[in-house]
């Protein structure tokens, strides 16, 4: 287990650097996928529901302090992502999570609700909920599924599952 | 009795950890402008901007000869400007002296390269490589040569974070310039910004430029915001709708130039002395 939360370290301070990386060059007028749920939904699905949410919290936080400089955001997205993607968690799935297409719905489906959750949280003061509806929750929940089933196509060919 | 309350949390522990993690978070966000979490927003901006330099020097290395090209373009425009502000100069001495004018103070300008931009649930900032060594202090405003980009809301030795003008949080004092009406310009969306507060007596146009307001105690004022690029009037609302295209290109900016601003002393001192205080 030692070993494996390492692996998880690892992958979740990559995850923070990609995803830097991504809003730097990859975002489309302020939209970026958010790979870092993305690691978090991966999480849920391998590890269960409270160590999706416990891992959202803390990668969340870390790339709150880090990146974004507005602590509580991310860690709020990521714990409600690990509540969601935890019901979909399979102890005999587990090693398939990030290699098969169900990887990629499970990622809109969780990335829709809680980027509509944290709606109030983004468009505080915007009288025009619609439009940040449009641009934050879909936009956002369109890019990082593209970018789900990319990984999905990517991880899976190589392990064969795609 | 205990055994039923071990079954109990044992059955609803995810819930109860999700409400948890879930309220610790909402906290967190609440409490973003207080002394404290600024504190622990410094200390991640310092950790990311030394390996944001570094990245930006490789990246910039590549791009050099682009950037020449660029810079030679600009240069070209600039001698042009620099010539008629240098006629304007002259025009606006002797003006001022013919109307006994007090000269205004020269604001200082601190020269610093774009090495981050953070957007996520509309916040949107820039992290600049120049801190309090270079002078840069919280609250100075900073802009580019197109207009304002935003404020100083944290500063590190070396580093300094600014909150743009399309960030939800960002308010400043405008003026339209050819209504003579200020308001207020705040994010607004896709990119956009919106000025609010602008009574429907005045009469905007597309195409209107807005500028900072006399009113603000942040900016300097006549520093171009963005043109209007829809105005429009609802029933029953005695405000009007207008939608700004900020001057400033907030994804390809890449230099900037904090501006050190601080209001006239002896207005600040007025002010003090005769205003009530906020309890």
């Amino acid at each position: 287990m030692t070993k494996r939360l390492i692996g998880y370290v690892v992958l979740g301070v990559a995850a923070i650097l990609v995803q830097k990386f991504l809003d730097d060059f990859a975002s489309i007028n302020l939209v970026s996928p958010q790979v870092v749920i993305l690691f978090v939904i991966f999480l849920a699905l391998r590890e269960g529901q409270l160590f999706g949410m416990g891992g959202g919290f803390v990668v969340g936080l870390l790339h709150d302090l880090l990146t974004t400089h507005f602590l509580g955001y991310t860690s709020f997205v990521g714990v409600i992502a690990g509540f969601i993607a935890g019901f979909f968690y399979k102890e005999s799935d587990a090693e398939l999570a990030g290699k098969t297409f169900n990887f990629a719905w499970i990622s809109a489906i969780t990335l829709f609700f809680s980027e509509l959750l944290a709606l109030p949280i983004i468009a505080a003061g915007e009288l025009n909920y619609f439009y940040v509806f449009l641009k934050f929750t879909l936009g956002t929940t369109v890019y990082t599924s593209v970018f789900a089933m990319i990984i999905v196509f990517v991880n899976g060919k190589k392990s064969r599952y795609v | 009795m205990f055994k039923w309350i071990s079954e109990f949390f044992s059955l609803a522990k995810n819930y109860i950890v999700f409400a948890l993690l879930l309220s610790l978070s909402l906290f967190m966000i609440s409490t973003n402008n207080n002394v404290h979490t600024r504190g622990l927003q410094v200390i991640g901006l310092v950790t990311t901007s030394y390996l944001e330099a570094g990245v930006n020097d490789v990246l910039s290395y590549f791009s050099l000869a682009s950037k020449n090209k660029e810079l030679q373009e600009e240069n070209a425009h600039l001698i042009d400007m620099t010539a008629r502000i240098r006629r304007a100069l002259i025009e606006n001495q002797q003006l001022r002296s013919m109307l006994a004018l007090k000269s205004q103070s020269t604001t200082v300008l601190i020269p610093a390269n774009v090495i981050g931009r953070t957007s996520e649930g509309g916040k949107y900032f820039v992290t600049l490589d120049a801190g309090s060594n270079d002078g840069v202090h919280i609250s100075d405003p900073v802009i580019t040569g197109s207009g304002l980009v935003g404020i100083v809301i944290a500063v590190s030795s070396d580093f300094s974070l600014v909150r743009t003008l399309l960030d939800s949080d960002s308010r400043i004092a405008a003026r339209l310039v050819n209504a003579s009406a200020d308001g207020l310009i705040v994010a607004g969306g896709f990119g956009e910004l919106a000025m609010k507060n602008v009574s429907r007596r005045y009469s905007v146009k597309t195409g209107d430029i807005v500028e900072t307001s006399t009113l603000s105690s942040l900016v300097p004022p006549g520093i171009v915001i963005g043109v209007v690029s829809k105005a429009t009037e609802e029933t029953g609302d005695i405000f009007k709708h207008i939608e700004v295209q900020p001057a400033v290109d907030f994804t390809s900016i890449s230099a900037a130039f904090v501006m050190q601003y601080s209001r006239p002393a002896e207005a600040v001192k007025l002010e003090t002395k005769n205003l009530p205080k906020h309890k």
